[in-house]
């Protein structure tokens, strides 16, 4: 019915916006293969001539990228490790129990996850200086524990379960955190999944935090490795070695968002992400 | 339901309720209800000193102090331009890329995962590669000039801007266009994904009834396609504005921790964040965490502001079903 020209334009100018996105990844990859020598040529050469896979280890064996990877495995790990209780727990509180200040609660909720976290960010500084905690993995972990998007994302997907399930399982003397357990959990997988994407995406990013608690080299997480690696205190930068450190940053999470794509776009068009 | 649940009577209360939901609330009191109150308080407090808690007393000088200062000014002009001029841009680029995916079924699912790429992509990655691909020498960008005979451009360079009032603003503009390309290839992604859903949520005997009564194409897209997506746009619009009003890390893998090209010393491309951020950086000195504060504050008031304004507005022209 649509006119093969219209249709051809369309796919054109998608094909167009598709090597517009790709350009980036384009250039770092190939200066990420170019010899040193090659990666400082005036002016350019557009594909690498000669490929430099041993960029790569060069990469890992003069910065402690391993280590910056390792830390931001640790402090993931344990995100979404305790995040996940903790927004279950609230979540179901918020989806099926009745109590006194439920309503007023739950626009507490509402409200943090309108605020920016950058507001924060003075006085948690100041509490965590406090409490002594600069420099230690504390700092990087606690901050991240609670996310109100989580539990109000997590709260709708419970509240879909009939309550006609829960009056039965509770006259069948399931107790609450059984029927938590044995039914609610299994039904709301998917979505708990994809709050846990979410959460790693968020600390795989996360730069301002980690900055600003740690000064240590054996602290820092990969987003700030990153930032210092392979600029020299006068400003020179070794692109090659730059480049490379920035596609081995970059691939983890392009692999996982390709494999897990299905629980990323669930969890963002309903109900966006986390700025 | 209401009925069913008085025959029941009396409601049920789970006293086991406040224990499931202690361990959030306890850190959203500690790390975010506690935060906002107390970086109120403390941008009032007058030569506040962190380590003793010391201060003398309550003022608003230091609102006035950061509204006069030139940094602060050239903050809220770079966020500005990041949320009004940048975000927009990229949603109606998103909008029409969106448009255009959903006329199509054949690699839909392919472009809609390769243009969603930028947003898995480290930011600090991204900002780095960014700055190399309009590196002046070693370029991608000055490259392609170069094959249409145009001479190398100083996309990122502070070549005697500190004594020349022309060669600074010069840069600056540059500047700003980085950070406009990189906002688009950044924000585009997530404003696709979300008008797409929206799209593909708009039922389809609307489009049936708009064909059997012959209807333009502009027409449909004029009278179907943009009062029924208006609730997105609208949601989109606030996200990425609120999003575009908190940027920091784009801008320093873009242009370094002195947030300009080098050679300039005056944070050329800093932004709000960044201005909080920085006056942290000497926490111990009296009153920099109070100037911070204030800062963070004025921020949250814009936010607060920005959304209450686009929800009035909201009213009168999105159409909800």
């Amino acid at each position: 019915m649509k006119k093969p020209l219209v249709k051809t334009v369309n796919y054109f100018l998608l094909a167009a916006a598709a090597v517009m996105v790709l350009i980036p990844f384009f250039w770092m990859l190939g200066t990420a293969l170019k010899s040193e020598a090659e990666a400082l040529h005036i002016p350019p050469t557009l594909l690498p001539k000669t490929y430099r896979f041993d960029n790569f280890a060069k990469v890992i064996q003069t910065e402690p990228l391993m280590r910056y990877f390792l830390n931001t495995l640790i402090v993931s790990a344990f995100v979404v490790l305790i995040s996940t209780m903790i927004t279950v727990l609230a979540a179901y509180a918020f989806a099926r129990l009745e109590f006194k200040g439920k309503d007023f609660l739950f626009a507490v909720v509402l409200i943090a996850v309108m605020l920016p976290q950058e507001i924060m960010i003075i006085t948690n500084f100041m509490t965590i200086a406090k409490l002594k905690w600069l420099n230690t993995f504390r700092a990087l972990i606690l901050p991240y524990c609670v996310n109100a998007f989580n539990i109000f994302l997590l709260r709708q997907t419970m509240k879909q379960i009939p309550e006609d399930l829960y009056i039965a399982a509770r006259i069948d003397g399931l107790t609450n955190f059984k029927y938590l357990w044995k039914v609610v959990l299994p039904v709301a997988k998917p979505t708990i999944l994809t709050t846990m994407l979410l959460s790693m995406i968020w600390i795989w990013d996360t730069y301002a935090w980690p900055n600003l608690v740690t000064t240590q080299d054996n602290l820092r997480l990969i987003s700030n490795g990153l930032k210092n690696a392979f600029t020299t205190s006068t400003g020179n930068i070794q692109y090659e070695l730059q480049m490379a450190a920035a596609t081995l940053v970059t691939i983890p999470l392009i692999l996982v968002f390709v494999l897990l794509r299905k629980y990323i776009f669930s969890g963002i068009t309903r109900g966006g992400m986390k700025g | 339901m209401a009925a069913m649940k008085r025959d029941r009577n009396p409601i049920h209360y789970d006293r086991a309720a406040y224990f499931y939901l202690l361990p959030a609330l306890v850190l959203l009191a500690v790390f975010t209800v506690y935060p906002v109150i107390n970086t109120l308080i403390t941008s009032v407090k007058l030569d506040y000193r962190f380590l003793t808690g010391a201060f003398k007393g309550f003022s608003a000088g230091h609102y006035l102090e950061i509204l006069r200062d030139k940094t602060f000014q050239r903050a809220c002009f770079n966020t500005a331009f990041v949320a009004f001029v940048c975000a927009p841009a990229s949603l109606i680029t998103a909008l029409a890329t969106a448009l255009l995916l959903n006329s199509i079924k054949k690699f839909r699912n392919f472009l809609t995962t390769l243009y969603y790429l930028p947003q898995v992509t480290n930011i600090i990655a991204a900002g780095m590669v960014f700055a190399l691909l309009f590196n002046t020498n070693f370029g991608f960008i000055n490259l392609v000039l170069s094959w249409f005979d145009i001479d190398p451009v100083p996309w990122i360079s502070g070549v005697g801007i500190a004594g020349s009032a022309d060669l600074y603003t010069r840069s600056y503009i540059r500047c700003l266009f980085i950070l406009f390309v990189y906002s688009l290839w950044q924000g585009l992604s997530l404003k696709v994904i979300l008008f797409l859903s929206g799209l593909q949520s708009i039922n389809l005997q609307y489009y049936q009834a708009a064909q059997i009564d012959g209807t333009s194409q502009w027409n449909i897209l004029r009278k179907i396609t943009f009062p029924l997506l208006s609730p997105v746009t609208m949601y989109v619009l606030i996200t990425s504005v609120i999003t575009a009003l908190k940027s920091y890390a784009s801008v320093v893998a873009l242009f370094g921790d002195a947030y300009g090209p080098i050679g300039d010393n005056s944070k050329m491309m800093i932004t709000i964040v960044g201005y909080i951020i920085d006056s942290l950086d000497d926490y111990l000195s009296p009153g920099a965490i109070s100037k911070a504060s204030a800062a963070a504050f004025i921020l949250l008031l814009i936010i607060v502001i920005l959304t209450a304004v686009q929800f009035y507005f909201s009213k009168k022209w999105v159409h909800y079903k």
